[in-house]
């Protein structure tokens, strides 16, 4: 693994033909880019359930989604909510691509639409009723509904493809594994098409109580809006929220065999173990280094050559102190010159979709050339020393950018995006 | 220059034994692993047998606080990569990893559901005792990736790791994508796993209400016996029994194993993955998935179907699901369907899940190395639509060049593996 990877046939390079949202700030990628750069906050107490008793009541919530608008009723009532904003973004992200799935070319559109629990809430009713009205009254829906794998289902399902489907869990570094695997499968020639991305919903009582106490979470509730600071000396833990991200990522031949517009590259991506502990990072940021390092190899890139980084940038101490430690080594010099931004500080931390809220926003970086912000940014730490971009967006010519995803367990992915130069 | 991966290393923990030699010597001897329930009370259920794994001590491999705090799918998992590890001799007495980059060593251990037992427990927790006392390790140890995370963390093993989830073709999937990893060149060494823990209450209530479980009433004397629930192809099969367990195969490049002196069992050539874009819980029409993973499959490898000799079905025991899979094969053979053996090992241990299609290329590694096929047990009553040679009952000496494994899954995924016998 030393040197370079092999040469890459031009004709095989992945690109984004089309980008679906559905998110805390915004209910298409548009409208999420708008927000982001316009440093909107999603955060707001609790609706989903009643909160009002508990430690944690605050988190980042879609807002105004109708299943309906996208799926048909019988079909979206059999669907956990993580797999309904998966079908709605994918949607909308072939939709923007122009793309027809049909006969001609189904057996070669794959999806690999990624999660970090599935349907939690489906096993949560499920364990409820089976508590309080016994086995027999478990709904038979339940075991399909719950499968973190039914995402990328409903997905294929919905829209006719045949190629691979593939979920792979990776805790918070699930959506950014999605880009890597997917620039895979088109480079190496085993389709054409794939719709990918990430998808996350879980905003139940019994995962903010798990969160909750593991000291994961931000008890800032009575400023919703602040307590994603990402970076700021103040963080005290990441807010919960949910989202999905799809894009259409198709080989360079492909898109321009059928005049599609091309938004960007999928250049390349890498994933590491840290082989340290549950929950928390190793550290020196080793393993997250490596990763970077490895991705921008792969991407056939230098390390000078990035612009951006859309961070993982949790705002819990820990994270941010590491990850800011990571780019530092991964970067060496380079790390002053880079733009470091965390989404987080708007949308919270969406787990499973993490990563396909920041390949949004790497994509749009490049095709705006506008760095969205970290927002409450206000007290530096001396332990996060990097260009945050603070609380506004910037104008700059992003050619690459790179996305970081950290996972519970130690899990790092990266993917690299890149200008499309033709 | 291409390169190759091959098998250098088993571990499996299943409802037949704990162990590869175990669990390979009960498929040889056609050694039922299903039995009632003995993990939860199960009054109140209409079906009340599984594949347990039994005399599973957690304890034995991994620090008694770690197995507090993780879910069973967890504590198979580690078992049975101390297993492959010590197999593949990578294994030092410390359970250390030797003579490997730990940074060029990852794996994609799967599962179907990961950690539904310790999630269904915290929500009784919640609803009970209330949010305080909820477990801070809930989150973390219930996601799909929480085996993975572990065994990573246990064996400090830094390379790429994934968490393929893609219900019961998992397995296939998990070992199909690890052998790519090596392939492209992104590591040297890969772990290509599958576990899964689902004899939990909430799990198998689910289950119970999809009304696919194989009862355990003998169709020719009406006598009980759970051992006879699972009988795929067999004419009066009505069902599928959930099984656990977690099966290893350490994947590893071809040159990396020899320069070490490791000796290599098998190699990995083909893997094939499709959708059927059909339905949540049954299959396509003939199988129409599953030839196109099949193909796909064949394809990678770049043999003939002719070259295939043994297939380990998928073979569940339900209805469709062994009709169409039987369709399937015909199609994709033709002819030589007539020369295939095809067998279901989940007649013994039946249906692990995320685990099964990692167990079943397990035991197509062992079939290509000892030249013995498993049988499918419990076969009394041919099916006409079920034609094959189904290796009924008996195990069967026969030359196996070549081994597939089908994996197909709820939703609609199918994952073909196949494995070849190491020749100079």
């Amino acid at each position: 693994m030393s040197g370079k990877p092999p040469p890459r046939d031009p004709a095989r390079r992945a690109v984004v033909t089309g980008m679906g949202a559905i998110t805390p700030i915004g209910n298409d990628a548009e409208t999420f880019w708008r927000n982001l750069a316009d440093g909107v906050s999603g955060v707001a107490p609790i609706s989903a359930y009643d909160a009002s008793n508990e430690e944690v009541r605050i988190a980042a919530q879609i807002k105004g989604f109708e299943p309906r608008d996208y799926i048909d009723f019988k079909a979206a009532r059999r669907m956990s909510r993580f797999s309904q904003i998966a079908v709605a973004a994918a949607r909308q992200a072939i939709e923007g691509s122009g793309l027809e799935i049909g006969e001609h070319n189904r057996d070669d559109v794959a999806v690999v639409m990624n999660t970090g629990g599935g349907g939690m809430v489906d096993v949560a009713e499920g364990q409820e009723t089976y508590l309080q009205k016994g086995p027999a009254r478990v709904s038979p829906f339940m075991v399909p509904m719950l499968s973190p794998s039914m995402a990328a289902c409903q997905i294929s399902i919905q829209n006719g493809t045949r190629g691979p489907v593939i979920t792979s869990v990776a805790a918070c570094a699930s959506g950014v594994q999605a880009y890597v695997e997917a620039q895979r499968l088109i480079e190496h020639g085993d389709v054409d098409v794939v719709i990918t991305g990430g998808t996350e919903s879980a905003i139940m009582p019994v995962a903010f109580a798990a969160l909750a106490n593991m000291g994961a979470l931000s008890k800032r509730n009575d400023e919703p809006e602040k307590a994603s600071r990402p970076f700021d000396a103040g963080r005290d833990g990441f807010v919960f929220g949910e989202a999905a991200g799809v894009m259409v990522i198709e080989s360079v031949e492909h898109a321009e065999a059928r005049g599609a517009q091309i938004i960007a590259e999928v250049a390349g991506g890498a994933l590491t173990g840290d082989a340290f502990h549950i929950s928390a990072p190793e550290p020196s940021g080793y393993g997250a280094a490596l990763a970077m390092q490895r991705a921008v190899r792969d991407a056939h890139l230098e390390p000078e050559e990035v612009d951006y980084i859309a961070a993982h940038g949790t705002s819990t101490p820990l994270n941010d102190a590491t990850e800011s430690k990571a780019i530092r080594s991964a970067f060496g010099a380079h790390a002053d010159r880079l733009a470091v931004s965390s989404n987080k500080s708007m949308i919270g931390h969406t787990l499973g979709a993490a990563g396909s809220m920041s390949a949004l926003a790497a994509v749009m970086a490049i095709r705006d050339g506008c760095l969205p912000p970290t927002i409450n940014y206000e007290t530096p730490d001396p332990a996060c020393d990097l260009d945050y971009v603070p609380n506004s967006s910037r104008a700059a010519d992003v050619r690459v950018a790179i996305i970081n995803g950290f996972g519970f367990g130690g899990q790092n992915a990266v993917a690299v995006f890149k200008r499309y130069n033709g | 220059v291409t390169r190759r991966a091959v098998v250098t290393g088993l571990g499996v923990v299943s409802p037949v034994g704990i162990g590869a030699d175990e669990t390979w010597s009960a498929l040889v001897a056609g050694r039922s692993g299903i039995a009632d329930i003995t993990l939860f009370d199960t009054s109140g259920y209409d079906v009340r047998i599984a594949g347990e794994v039994k005399g599973f001590d957690a304890t034995q491999y991994m620090d008694a606080r770690d197995v507090r705090r993780h879910d069973r799918n967890t504590h198979f998992a580690v078992a049975a990569t101390g297993e492959a590890l010590r197999h593949a001799g990578l294994l030092d007495g410390d359970r250390h990893v030797v003579d490997a980059d730990p940074d060029q060593f990852g794996m994609v251990f799967g599962t179907g559901i990961g950690g539904i037992g310790i999630m269904s427990d915290g929500i009784k927790t919640l609803l009970e005792r209330g949010p305080g006392r909820v477990s801070p390790f809930l989150l973390p140890n219930m996601l799909p990736d929480s085996a993975s995370g572990q065994v990573a963390i246990e064996f400090g093993l830094r390379g790429p790791n994934m968490a393929v989830v893609s219900a019961c073709a998992t397995g296939g999937h998990a070992i199909g994508e690890a052998m790519e990893a090596i392939v492209r060149g992104q590591a040297d060494l890969m772990l290509g796993a599958g576990t899964e823990a689902v004899i939990v209450p909430l799990a198998f209530a689910g289950f119970q209400q999809m009304k696919a479980l194989g009862t355990p009433i003998d169709p020719d004397t009406g006598a009980y016996d759970p051992a006879i629930a699972s009988r795929p192809f067999d004419a009066t099969r009505n069902g599928f029994v959930v099984a656990e367990g977690s099966a290893v195969l350490v994947l590893e490049e071809l040159e990396h194993a020899k320069a070490r002196g490791a000796t290599p069992i098998a190699e990995v050539i083909g893997y094939g993955s499709s959708a059927d874009a059909f339905h949540m819980a049954a299959p396509a029409d003939r199988g129409e998935g599953s030839q196109r993973a099949m193909r796909a499959a064949l394809a990678r490898a770049g043999i003939g179907p002719e070259e295939v000799d043994y297939i380990n079905a998928h073979g569940t025991s339900t209805p469709l699901n062994d009709r169409y899979e039987t369709m399937a094969i015909k199609e994709v053979f033709g002819d030589h369907a007539r020369q295939l053996k095809v067998s279901s090992t989940k007649s013994m241990t039946g249906h692990a899940m995320g685990a099964a299609g990692a167990i079943e290329t397990f035991a197509c590694v062992k079939v290509v190395e000892t030249g013995c096929i498993p049988p499918t047990i419990n076969y009394r009553h041919p099916d006409p639509e079920c034609d094959l040679d189904y290796v009924p009952n008996e195990s069967r000496a026969a030359d196996v060049r070549v081994a597939l494994s089908n994996s197909m899954g709820l939703g609609g995924h199918n994952s073909t593996v196949i494995v070849r016998r190491l020749e100079a």
